[in-house]
């Protein structure tokens, strides 16, 4: 990481001068084939992608593996979050009915919780949320699945009811139907991926940034002197953004499952 | 604000170099399209986890509930029935209680009216012991004083021959008869 910073050839760290990456995409792209399976060759990012579905159904697995009346520590946080999911969110948010769709919302929630966390994760520290793939995959697939969901339970009422609200007063119809149909058909799928994406792109920018530019200032000592003090309150403030990114890694994971499961109900309730 | 303090420094500190801006640019549309391996592989992982939990993890988390469920109402009824059965157990053993005390009091009872009997018997065979003790003694105070009484007037009469004899074998005079009246007196005297 140290190399990315100091990139540049314009960079010279006996002149004390710090150099941004040539290109942001250095920081988030992993070109080099970490190795490869027979004709795929597996970046970084596509492995921590893979490792992040092994750690999800292995979390999984041991958490439900034995039948106990009175469960482990760690089998009751994993049936918590299985029922907070189910519980509040599936039924919560859709009905009754709801409980069909929770096993995409918990697989929803738990991908990107394990996704979100790898960004405070020692020694991986990326955010596979970070990645448009990700963030955009997954809310394509909620797009997916929601207007399937509203077509099958209303059939093309399902549009109408858009297009032509009826609880709107009628002058105001064609603008809060034009207004609805792209918010819910193009602006959803776009909000939904560009919040997960942005939040995890930020969060990894700013604690590489200050951590990172923090630890190279410091670590340069020998070389600048007293100004290598500039970089404690900002490793500092990088660790401080640490915790910060927790809150943050948990929070966007649910906020995008709730929101899958409001637009599914909202699929199938398009009477409000 | 420390952060944007920190960012203005790095902007400041850059050498600024109008280095190739359309890679730059490239590099941030770059950055929000999706890249195709990761695409195809974020997906696939999704689908294994979704048929993970779609067949697996939730039907196991049912199971475990309506085990756990199942398991928790069992002991709930067996505790309920044992509770049944303890009360009925607390019952009987109260009205045991209940009839050993009264049994206990009767017993007592019993005791003490057989107690004031044989207390009653005593007293009354005490009192009638010492009423016979009593006339008894009576008897045998009247029986002594009457044979007191008897060797008494036999003494008083035999002493009256003897001084009638005395008197009749000497001359009395005067005096003399004087003194033996008295000596008959003291004598009378002497026997009581």
């Amino acid at each position: 990481m140290e190399q990315l910073i100091l990139a540049s050839g314009a960079c010279d760290p006996a002149n004390d001068i710090i150099c941004k990456p040539d290109n942001v995409i250095e920081l988030f792209q992993f070109e080099d084939n970490l190795f490869a399976i027979g004709p795929w060759g597996i970046t970084r990012t596509v492995f921590l992608i893979l490792l992040a579905m092994v750690i999800v159904v292995t979390l999984l697995y041991f958490g439900l593996r034995k039948r106990r009346m009175v469960p482990s520590k760690f089998g009751i946080t994993i049936e918590s979050i299985m029922e907070f999911v189910r519980d509040d969110i599936a039924v919560g948010i859709i009905g009754p009915e709801g409980v069909k769709y929770y096993p995409w919302l918990l697989s929803l929630f738990m991908f990107l919780l394990i996704g979100n966390l790898f960004e405070v994760t020692p020694f991986v520290n990326f955010p596979i949320t970070s990645r448009m793939a990700i963030a955009g995959g997954l809310s394509l697939l909620t797009w997916v699945i929601f207007v399937l969901v509203g077509f099958k339970k209303n059939g093309f009422r399902y549009v109408g009811a858009l297009i032509w609200p009826t609880t709107v007063p009628i002058a105001l119809r064609p603008l809060v139907g034009l207004i609805e149909f792209v918010s819910t058909f193009l602006l959803r799928p776009l909000t939904l991926a560009v919040r997960l994406f942005a939040n995890m792109v930020a969060g990894h920018l700013m604690l590489t940034l200050l951590l990172v530019s923090g630890w190279v200032f410091m670590s340069s000592v020998g070389e600048i002197g007293a100004r290598a003090l500039i970089g404690v309150p900002w490793f500092v403030f990088g660790l401080g953004i640490f915790v910060f990114e927790i809150i943050v890694a948990v929070l966007q994971a649910y906020i995008f499952t709730l929101l899958s499961a409001v637009y599914v109900e909202s699929s199938i309730h398009i009477e409000h | 604000m420390l952060f944007v303090l920190t960012q203005v420094m790095f902007l400041l500190q850059e050498p600024v170099p109008i280095s190739e801006p359309v890679e730059e640019e490239a590099g941030g549309i770059q950055l929000l399209l999706p890249h195709p391996d990761e695409l195809i592989a974020g997906l696939l992982a999704f689908v294994i986890i979704f048929f993970f939990v779609w067949k697996w993890a939730a039907p196991a988390l049912n199971k475990t509930l309506e085990a756990r469920q199942a398991k928790i109402r069992a002991e709930y009824e067996a505790a309920e029935a044992a509770k049944v059965e303890a009360e009925s157990l607390l019952g009987d053993y109260r009205e045991q209680v209940a009839g050993a005390q009264d049994e206990a009091t009767a017993i007592v009872d019993e005791a003490r009216v057989a107690g004031e009997q044989v207390k009653a018997d005593i007293v009354a065979r005490a009192e009638s012991e010492a009423e016979q003790i009593k006339s008894r003694a009576h008897d045998e105070i009247l029986g002594e004083r009457e044979r007191v009484a008897g060797e008494l007037r036999r003494e008083v009469a035999d002493l009256s021959i003897t001084v009638a004899e005395k008197v009749v074998e000497t001359n009395l005079d005067d005096d003399l008869q004087r003194q033996l009246v008295d000596r008959y007196i003291d004598e009378l005297g002497g026997v009581h």
